[in-house]
């Protein structure tokens, strides 16, 4: 196994192309060094990519840019995702009681992972976008694209992803993200993040209900049925218990942790709170 | 092999390593300092907590040589000329464990959380051992010790 610590991004996807599959690089590497009996065998080349200079967080254009390399504690730290309309990182970033993983663990990293981690349920609620960076330059995909099942990601094997774009909400809009865990250190059971923007008058004007965690497909999944729900109505207590029961169109995972039907369980109650804590976010609500 | 230099509490230590071992193992097997235990070796039990620049890290999700040019701090350097440091003092005196495997990290964890806050709320000493398992089930001692420690690092 070759180590390699490139300081340009040319470098980096120079390696990337020379290697391809048996390439893999990393930043906080505590998926790659906890997973290392699987891994060890497949890979030929770590790439160390944070000296690319990927670890930034800035608003521009209305677009919230986090660099790939940028660490949870880092999210969790700045000014501009711990307040504000993007609190809800921070908010996901809290819900990780292990300050030694957050101090190493990317978000670059966790959206490659796809599953069994936080950060995918709330970005897909937030409509992001994954910027993937290779020898034949740079392109986006939306969260919804990125992910294709349980570990597997769109990225061809010259690829990697360099940034997470984050489009800024419209007003009145408010986050909630719920989690439901053995222990601390625990992968999360189930996951639930919603976003809620609300109209002048009131009503629902946009909401996403993200279901991650507990799905059957392995990744982060919408409600469209929840969604439907919500949109275009003034949001009461009977909707919100209307809105849960309609999640069951996302299917839960039967395993040995946890039986579908409690997976489902749980995923009615974190979307009730979620929505709550989103809606008391957005300025309404109770 | 790759020949690194690790910076292990204040003292260069050049060392040569593959490149995937862990930190973990480099510490214990090639540097001799054993005082960091390793447990599952996946970051899920916090036996392996050590300090890169003031921050804890797990070192078994640490390749050694991504620590180059880092501060790193183990349980072996945080006493000072040979006068324990409060957490280990008040870990002795108040038995914060039983078989002592998972000290060494409780210790680091709770060292970094006094050094950005030395008045904790115990559910904030709770937080900050949250990646931490303490098999023997002495958890009650553990935050209590690290209580106490904190009193007499707010009252020195």
């Amino acid at each position: 196994m070759e180590y390699y610590s490139p300081t340009e991004l040319s470098e980096a996807y120079a390696l990337l192309s020379k290697y391809g599959d048996a390439a893999i690089p990393i930043a906080g590497s505590t998926f790659f060094m906890g997973h290392r009996e699987e891994l060890f065998n497949e890979v030929d080349a770590v790439i160390n990519i944070k000296k690319l200079g990927l670890s930034y967080i800035k608003l521009e254009d209305n677009i919230l840019k986090i660099g790939a390399t940028t660490t949870l504690s880092e999210i969790f730290e700045s000014g501009l995702t711990s307040q504000g309309v993007y609190k809800i990182l921070s908010e996901t970033v809290n819900e990780l009681n292990i300050y030694e993983v957050r101090n190493m663990a990317t978000i670059g990293g966790e959206v490659c992972i796809a599953g069994e981690v936080d950060m995918p349920t709330t970005l897909l609620a937030y409509d992001t976008n994954i910027v993937i960076g290779s020898n034949d330059g740079t392109r986006v995909v939306s969260m919804a694209d990125f992910h294709i099942g349980y570990l597997n990601n769109a990225l061809e094997v010259n690829e990697m992803v360099t940034e997470v774009q984050i489009p800024r909400p419209p007003a009145n809009t408010g986050g909630g993200f719920r989690k439901f865990k053995r222990t601390a250190a625990d992968l999360p059971i189930v996951s639930v993040a919603v976003r809620v923007s609300l109209g002048s008058d009131g009503a629902c004007e946009d909401v996403r209900v993200v279901v991650g965690a507990a799905t059957l497909s392995g990744i982060p999944q919408r409600s469209a049925a929840a969604e439907a729900v919500l949109l275009n109505q003034k949001i009461d207590e009977a909707l919100i218990k209307q809105v849960a029961e309609a999640s069951s169109d996302v299917e839960c995972i039967d395993d040995f942790r946890v039986p579908a039907v409690v997976r489902s369980l749980w995923v009615k109650c974190s979307i009730e709170d979620a929505l709550k804590k989103a809606l008391a976010e957005a300025g309404k609500g109770e | 092999m790759i020949p690194i230099c690790l910076k292990v509490n204040g003292e260069d230590c050049p060392v040569q390593v593959k490149a995937h071992w862990s930190l973990a193992f480099v510490l214990r097997e090639k540097i001799g300092l054993t005082g960091t235990k390793t447990g599952c070796e996946m970051g899920t039990c916090g036996s392996c907590t050590i300090l890169l620049d003031g921050k804890p890290i797990f070192c078994c999700l640490k390749m050694a040589v991504d620590a180059e040019g880092h501060e790193l701090t183990t349980i072996e350097g945080i006493e000072n000329d040979g006068v324990l440091h409060p957490l280990q003092q008040t870990f002795i005196d108040g038995h914060g464990m039983q078989c002592g495997y998972c000290t060494p990290g409780m210790i680091i964890a709770a060292k970094a959380l006094l050094e950005g806050n030395s008045n904790p709320s115990e559910h904030e000493v709770r937080l900050a051992i949250g990646g931490h398992l303490c098999r023997c089930g002495t958890y009650v001692r553990i935050v209590k010790s690290i209580m106490d420690a904190a009193e007499i690092v707010r009252n020195t």
